[in-house]
């Protein structure tokens, strides 16, 4: 029997197009002029549907039935859960794209291990059919690339899966690094905070208005914008858009397959360390799992010191250097009752 | 203990060629743009409705504001940017609360093009959408949010506001 499936696939694409200058300044919107009608069709092929979305100068933010989309001028960002065939966005949206004049410079896949892979459709089938995939929707001009996976000593035996291509002219900024956070085995009382209430009209987004406050999610960043929702009968979604910066955080909260998710962009206004010890109070989880990608020494070996007050003792380190962005750091943490 | 799967509010299977998909995942789909033609930012609304007001000059707006003061009309100030694809996914929303609150005022502003109103009603993000009763800001809800948006609009179409 299988539940549902919430280790997310992760796809960021990145372009540069004819003007870097006037993208560069703002006066180009790239991507984000990708029309709505075109947006659907790509979410169309992956099989999910927008639900909610908001949109500053720098970036639009869309909650999706099954994660998240951010649409930057000269980067797009998919990441989906459940059964979603992540990868078939990609041939839609570089013919978009080239339509509006940009061209692939970079491509980041990412995914931790499947709690059911076994119900994962084709190309998710397994890491080798997800790379063989890409291989073959990516450009040729696209020559470094390079598929890892990455390993650890719990005893879930949770992976780290990366891929990335480049092109050689792009790469990850010195100055922004992400964090993708994927925690299991949530604390029962703490994920019944992501139920619906019973006898409630149907209100996605005031009721994920609602999840976000009592479960402290919205001090996490105090500063973001949230766009929150919450489904039917239970799970939750929200994306936090904070200047240039998202964070997004996905729950599937039932016992048995719980599970979590916390990405963001740093860095943040508060150090990583004090944001991921918010997350662990949210959903003191039985095992966490950090990616940090193109994040100096000094970002990702605070993590450990930041987590293990709170119950969660470090079990491995894996680390590795990727074309386009640099290094990738994938450490775990489970609590020592495991 | 087997789930079963939960549908989707409103029916996919129009615009999808695969079955609506295994999972407790539903979420409400936004109104389809699909239904809106033409991409206008205000949709010819049959006569009856009443239209979404937009504003296109300080001036205007300055005078609309200040004779709102005098009567308790609820408004409803949709503050969009013509680039912003995420806005698009409301308009929908506005043109239905627009028929449905006759008794609300809705009206729309761009961001770029009154930008010093945009600025003073503090808008960081689009769409945002502020309310007003009697020159003053009693609610607001910034994001794509129909639900809370219509709670917000049933709840202060009515309520009073003291001296």
């Amino acid at each position: 029997m299988a539940g549902f499936e919430g280790f997310e696939k992760r796809l960021e694409l990145n372009f540069s197009g004819d003007d870097p200058a006037a993208v560069a300044e703002g006066q180009d919107l790239g991507l984000r002029r990708l029309s709505f009608e075109s947006l659907e069709k790509v979410l169309r092929a992956v099989q999910c549907t927008v639900v909610s979305a908001v949109a500053n100068h720098y970036f639009d933010a869309y909650v999706l039935s099954e994660s998240s989309l951010f649409v930057y001028p000269t980067k797009i960002i998919i990441k989906t859960c459940g059964t979603t065939q992540l990868l078939k966005s990609i041939r839609p949206l570089l013919s978009y794209a080239a339509e509006m004049g940009l061209i692939l410079c970079g491509c980041r896949y990412t995914r931790g291990s499947f709690i059911f892979p076994n119900s994962q459709p084709y190309p998710h089938t397994s890491f080798r059919d997800e790379v063989n995939y890409l291989e073959s929707k990516l450009p040729n001009t696209l020559i470094y690339r390079k598929a890892t996976v990455m390993d650890s000593t719990d005893s879930d035996h949770h992976q780290w899966h990366v891929f990335t291509a480049s092109d050689g002219t792009h790469f990850m900024s010195d100055e922004f690094y992400t964090v993708e956070v994927c925690m299991t085995e949530l604390d029962p009382v703490l994920a019944g905070k992501f139920f619906r209430r019973l006898n409630c009209k149907y209100s996605g987004d005031i009721d994920g208005k609602e999840m976000t406050e009592i479960t402290g999610i919205g001090d996490i960043i105090p500063n973001a914008i949230i766009c929150d929702y919450g489904f039917d009968p239970c799970g939750y979604s929200m994306n936090g858009v904070d200047v240039d910066r998202y964070s997004t955080i996905h729950v599937t909260p039932e016992e048995g397959f719980s599970y979590a998710s916390f990405e963001m962009v740093g860095p943040g206004f508060d150090g990583l360390g004090e944001v991921l010890k918010k997350v662990a109070k949210v959903f003191r989880p039985g095992t966490l799992s950090v990616a940090t990608t193109s994040a100096g020494r000094e970002v990702w070996t605070r993590v450990k010191s930041a987590l293990e007050p709170t119950g969660l003792k470090c079990r491995s380190v894996a680390a590795d250097e990727f074309p386009a962005v640099g290094s990738v750091v994938f450490q775990t943490f489970t609590t020592r009752r495991n | 203990m087997f789930r079963y799967p939960t549908r989707l509010a409103n029916a996919r299977s129009s615009q999808h060629d695969s079955p609506p998909k295994l999972g407790r995942r539903a979420g409400r789909e936004i109104s389809t743009i699909q239904q809106v033609s033409g991409q206008s930012s205000v949709k010819t609304v049959p006569r009856r409705t009443p239209p979404v007001l937009e504003f296109h000059s300080s001036a205007k707006w300055k005078s609309y504001f200040e004779a709102s003061k005098a009567n308790t009309k609820l408004i409803v100030i949709d503050f969009t940017a013509s680039w912003c694809v995420p806005c698009r996914f409301m308009e929908p929303v506005i043109n239905e609360f627009a028929a449905k609150y006759t008794d609300v005022e809705f009206t729309k502003i761009d961001v770029d093009e009154l930008m010093d109103v945009a600025q003073e009603f503090g808008v960081q993000a689009m769409p945002t959408l502020v309310l007003i009763k009697k020159g003053r800001v009693i609610d607001k809800v910034t994001g794509v949010r129909k639900e809370e948006l219509q709670k917000k609009i049933e709840k202060h179409r009515t309520s009073y506001i003291g001296a």
